[in-house]
């Protein structure tokens, strides 16, 4: 049974021109009509779940809600749900949408750690990005976390931006860092297909950093956030000691997990599923009292296999193919198992894009950079 | 008896209406009733039917009542439109006494036009011309009328005004078929002389043969000779289309039908051979038969190696269709098992190789079309090879063969069509006016120039106003070297090329960036020459792969990355592994979209 719990909440003040994410203008009257669904949502799923170690509210723009949504939100939870002693309870913010007051409710709803959507300290990109604060708002409002008391927070910066040089680059990291946050995410900007920013690219309006100059940007930010203590343990993702993601992790580990809300996913038995996207249907099925899960896709031992090789493989540490206990026991049954992904690894391994040390296998600094590339090789080798 | 047969062919620039027009005829004289029809019912195989080209010949018998109160019998026999076809359209133009040319009343004459009608009169056929499409805003017959005239010197003051597609004209076509295409010639009473102009093979009856008789009658229980072959068959089955295949008690002097005899394979019955009585045969067949030759050479492989033997059945199964195109089993170094195969021309290579994927569900990788070159060794042996990998180093002489072009184009885009022609090597034989606007110009040509997106560039230059059909002329010599690619060191032998020596240079640097256009990055650098014998005269390369996308892996959404990577591994299983190179098919094409 899951111990892990998605609740997404779809809405923002407006769309960043990159986002092919599901997110809808915000308006107070949908969030509480919204909020009072997804309350329903959760109850529906109250028994099929353990004591929860991590909850994750993402968006969109969680930050927006208001308290008494928040409020009501928590409550639900509370009632529904039994949470482990040690859970990672964690809320998407942005600059711009929180205060100190908001701040101390989420505090005293039991959120223990925070995700910034920050992206950059570069006011120039982050308008070209379409983000709605400035350097300064992100400045004070990691002021603001600190001074609540709340210092397991997470940074998230963007690199790849049109525009973006390896000096503001530098000076980004320099500042996120100078915040002292427990955690770090960097992504590389994304050119999805129809969003504004590829229409963008396509036109010439805007020139996305060449290839080159983002593989220095990465390789830039493992090297001095590592120096600055923070120890990459995903392709994208830098933390404190003891600070990691536990949600996140549980993703690519293949864990189980519940999605609650328009969009989100669930992973529960070897099915994957995803929720009704549009927000006006997934209110009605809810207050009808059925269920929103839509597209379920049952996995069987390949597709099994190839997600705990490339999820596993994001993780630094890699993935443990000495003891069969790591390995789903859907996996364990077929023949593909543990011998054959290192003898499927071997000239990848040779080649340097890999590595095998005391029973894991990952990927090397250069194989991380095309790291599909050498997973889908990985698959063909394994027939897959 | 013979009196009230009348057999005809329509013939046409590709286009033009051939098909409606014959869907009009059927319905009219009742073949089939209109909810019987599905359009264009002669082009039954799908691929006829989404080109719009008809690629096997059919005969239809159609019954009908003249204005005389008579009743006459009509063979209509379908033809290819397309040269490469052109020896099967002139066989099934030898079993006609007439012909119906359908010209486009916008598009006036063009090259099969002209072509076609050539053809028809070589054959002393009854040329009925007819004006299609007259509906149509652009329609001029009058002008059209006077191109006839002018190019073919054919009558056309009786010239049929027509629309297939509405339907006027129809019975004025039949009225005219009736009156002015005579009768056949020809007595029952005289051995057995029939002609071969179709056959195809049904998966419960064998081969089935379309023949006309021109003398004596067949029946079943017959014991008939195929000349050409000499091989004696007993006919079990006479029988007509109506369209729908109909038993017959005989078919006798001047009819067109079908029979069956037990033939296992249409490489038995070759299109032109002459059936005849195995116990009183006639002296001397019916003139003009030829056992084609395939002119254009592909190789086959497919992209999964373990796909070899479905290939080898499919192409099997293909033949038994289609005795125009040959295969035979060959190895390359880069490709690994595969097959050499020959058509009749470059339509003929992509009918079957698409009917290969289609209807036999293989994913194939084909080289480059090639003719045949006849290579004269320092020993003085001479030899023909239809790959160029097999060209020898050292040899005193290489001939290819040449075509005599026809080409009908718009004056205002002669000059750009006169520089292609130049470019391909072509040496100008004539050059005419055609009224006020038109031109049509000979050239004489290397076959293998045609092969390498002429015909494409043609239509692009003249923004699809001209046209062209040709004639094989024979072989001669030509100052011809071999281009090779080297992959990462490597030659390819699936990419090695024969060109003209004047042309190397400029096409091995082409193909070389063309190569490092279609390569995806690697994750190592693929490094591309040409070289012509030892000499390397391009290099290009494609950059190592540095990174992939490094996004998030947005949360709970494994699913869209793992088809996300699924796609990536589907793009590989499309490609061919050469050495540690991975090279997409398109890539053996590569030369085609060279200039």
């Amino acid at each position: 049974m899951p111990d892990s719990l998605y609740i997404h909440i779809p809405f923002c003040i407006r769309k960043c021109i990159y986002c092919d994410f599901f997110s809808v203008p915000y308006d107070k009257s949908a969030a509480q009509a919204y909020i009072e669904a997804l309350c329903w949502e959760l109850i529906l799923k109250k028994d099929s779940a353990q004591a929860l170690k991590t909850v994750y509210i993402g968006g969109g723009t969680p930050s927006l809600l208001p308290d008494e949504c928040l409020t009501q939100l928590f409550i639900c939870l509370k009632d529904n749900f039994s949470f482990s002693s040690d859970i990672e309870i964690t809320i998407e913010a942005n600059p711009g949408t929180i205060n100190e007051s908001k701040i101390n409710t989420l505090f005293s709803l039991g959120v223990n750690r925070l995700s910034i959507g920050i992206q950059s300290f570069n006011d120039n990109e982050l308008k070209v990005l379409g983000r709605i604060h400035s350097s300064e708002d992100a400045l004070i409002s990691i002021e603001m976390i600190k001074n609540a008391g709340l210092n397991n927070f997470s940074v998230d910066l963007m690199y790849g931006i049109p525009g973006q040089t390896m000096e503001s680059w530098k000076d980004s990291l320099l500042k996120a860092s100078g915040g002292s946050p427990r955690h770090i995410s960097t992504y590389e900007l994304t050119v999805e297909e129809n969003t504004p920013l590829s229409r963008f690219i396509e036109s010439g309006e805007v020139i996305i950093p060449d290839e080159d100059l983002i593989l220095e940007m990465y390789n830039y930010a493992i090297d001095y956030l590592g120096g600055c203590g923070y120890k990459q343990y995903e392709i994208s993702n830098f933390a404190m000691p003891g600070f990691e993601c536990m949600h996140n992790l549980n993703y690519w580990d293949r864990g189980e997990y519940i999605g609650a809300g328009a969009g989100a996913h669930s992973f529960i038995n070897e099915i994957r599923s995803i929720n009704t996207k549009d927000i006006k249907s997934y209110i009605e099925i809810l207050t009808e009292g059925k269920s929103v899960e839509m597209e379920p896709i049952r996995l069987f031992p390949p597709e099994a296999l190839k997600e705990f090789i490339f999820l596993g493989l994001r993780k630094i540490k890699g993935i443990n193919i000495n003891t069969p206990i790591c390995i789903p026991p859907l996996i364990r049954g077929d023949i593909r198992g543990c011998n054959s992904i290192l003898d499927a690894s071997k000239e990848l391994t040779t080649e340097g894009y890999l590595e095998f040390d005391r029973g894991y296998l990952r990927l090397t600094r250069k194989g991380l950079v095309i790291s599909n590339t050498v997973i889908v090789k990985l698959f063909e080798k394994l027939g897959l | 008896m013979a009196k009230n047969i009348r057999n005809f062919s329509i013939v046409a620039h590709i286009d033009h209406g051939k098909s409606t027009l014959a869907d009009r005829l059927l319905e009219y004289t009742g073949a089939l009733s209109a909810r019987e029809m599905t359009e264009q019912v002669l082009d039954s195989m799908d691929l006829e039917r989404e080109r719009g080209i008809t690629i096997k010949a059919h005969a239809v018998r159609l019954l009908y009542t003249s204005i005389d109160g008579k009743e006459y019998i009509l063979n209509l026999i379908d033809t290819p439109g397309h040269v490469d076809f052109s020896y099967e359209v002139s066989r099934s133009l030898a079993s006609c006494e007439g012909a119906l040319l359908v010209v486009d009343a916008s598009q006036g004459v063009q090259a099969q036009t002209l072509a076609n009608a050539h053809l028809a009169l070589e054959h002393n056929l009854e040329i009925i011309p007819l004006i299609n499409k007259i509906d149509l805003p652009g329609a001029d017959p009058e002008k059209t009328k006077k191109q006839i005239e002018d190019t073919i010197g054919i009558d056309c003051s009786e010239a049929i005004l027509a629309s297939a597609k509405e339907g006027i004209g129809t019975r004025e076509v039949l009225e005219a078929v009736v009156k002015k295409i005579p009768p056949p010639e020809g007595v029952d009473d005289k051995p057995l002389k029939a002609l071969i102009f179709d056959s195809w093979f049904d998966n419960y009856q064998g081969v089935i043969v379309l023949l006309r008789v021109f003398e004596g009658k067949i029946i079943a229980g017959k014991k008939i000779k195929l000349m050409a072959t000499g091989s004696v068959y007993e006919v079990f089955q006479v029988g007509i289309f109506s369209p729908k295949m109909e038993q017959v008690p005989e078919l006798s002097s001047g009819e067109v039908g079908y029979i069956i005899a037990g033939i296992k394979s249409v490489t038995d019955t070759k299109i032109g051979d002459t059936i005849t009585d195995a116990d009183n045969p006639v002296q001397s067949p019916c003139p003009g038969y030829r056992d084609i030759k395939p002119m254009v050479f592909c190789g086959l492989y497919p992209v999964a190696s373990y796909q070899y033997e479905n290939l080898r059945n499919a192409l099997n199964k293909l033949r038994l269709n289609d005795a125009s195109f040959t295969y035979e089993p060959e190895t390359s170094l880069a490709l690994g098992f595969g097959f050499r195969c020959g058509f009749l021309g470059l339509l003929h290579m992509e009918i079957v190789k698409e009917r290969l994927e289609r209807e036999f569900d293989l994913s194939l990788l084909s080289t480059a079309p090639t003719v045949v070159y006849r290579v004269k060794k320092t020993d003085g042996k001479i030899f023909s090879i239809d790959n160029p990998a097999l060209l020898p180093e050292k040899c005193d002489a290489i001939e290819e063969p040449f075509v005599l072009l026809m080409i009908f184009v718009p004056g205002e885009y002669l000059g750009s069509i006169l520089d292609l022609c130049q470019e391909k090597r072509g040496v100008q034989k004539n050059f005419t006016f055609i009224g006020k606007d038109k031109v049509k110009v000979e050239y004489e040509m290397p076959l293998n120039e045609i092969l390498w997106d002429f015909y494409n560039r043609l239509k692009s230059l003249s923004k699809g106003y001209a046209s062209m059909d040709y004639d094989f002329i024979g072989y001669r010599s030509s100052n011809l070297v071999k281009l090779n690619v080297l992959i990462n060191g490597e030659v390819v032998d699936a990419l090695s090329l024969i060109v003209h020596t004047d042309q190397a240079y400029v096409k091995g640097r082409e193909l070389a960036e063309k190569l490092r256009e279609i390569i995806p990055r690697q994750m190592y650098e693929v490094v591309i020459q040409a070289a012509v014998g030892n000499k390397i005269i391009a290099r290009e390369s494609v950059k190592a792969l540095r990174k992939d996308v490094l996004a998030k892996c947005y949360g709970g959404d494994i699913t869209r990355k793992r088809k996300l990577l699924e796609k990536q591994r589907e793009g590989k299983k499309r490609m061919k592994q050469v050495g540690r190179v991975e090279l997409p098919q398109e890539a053996f094409l590569a030369v085609l979209k060279v200039k």
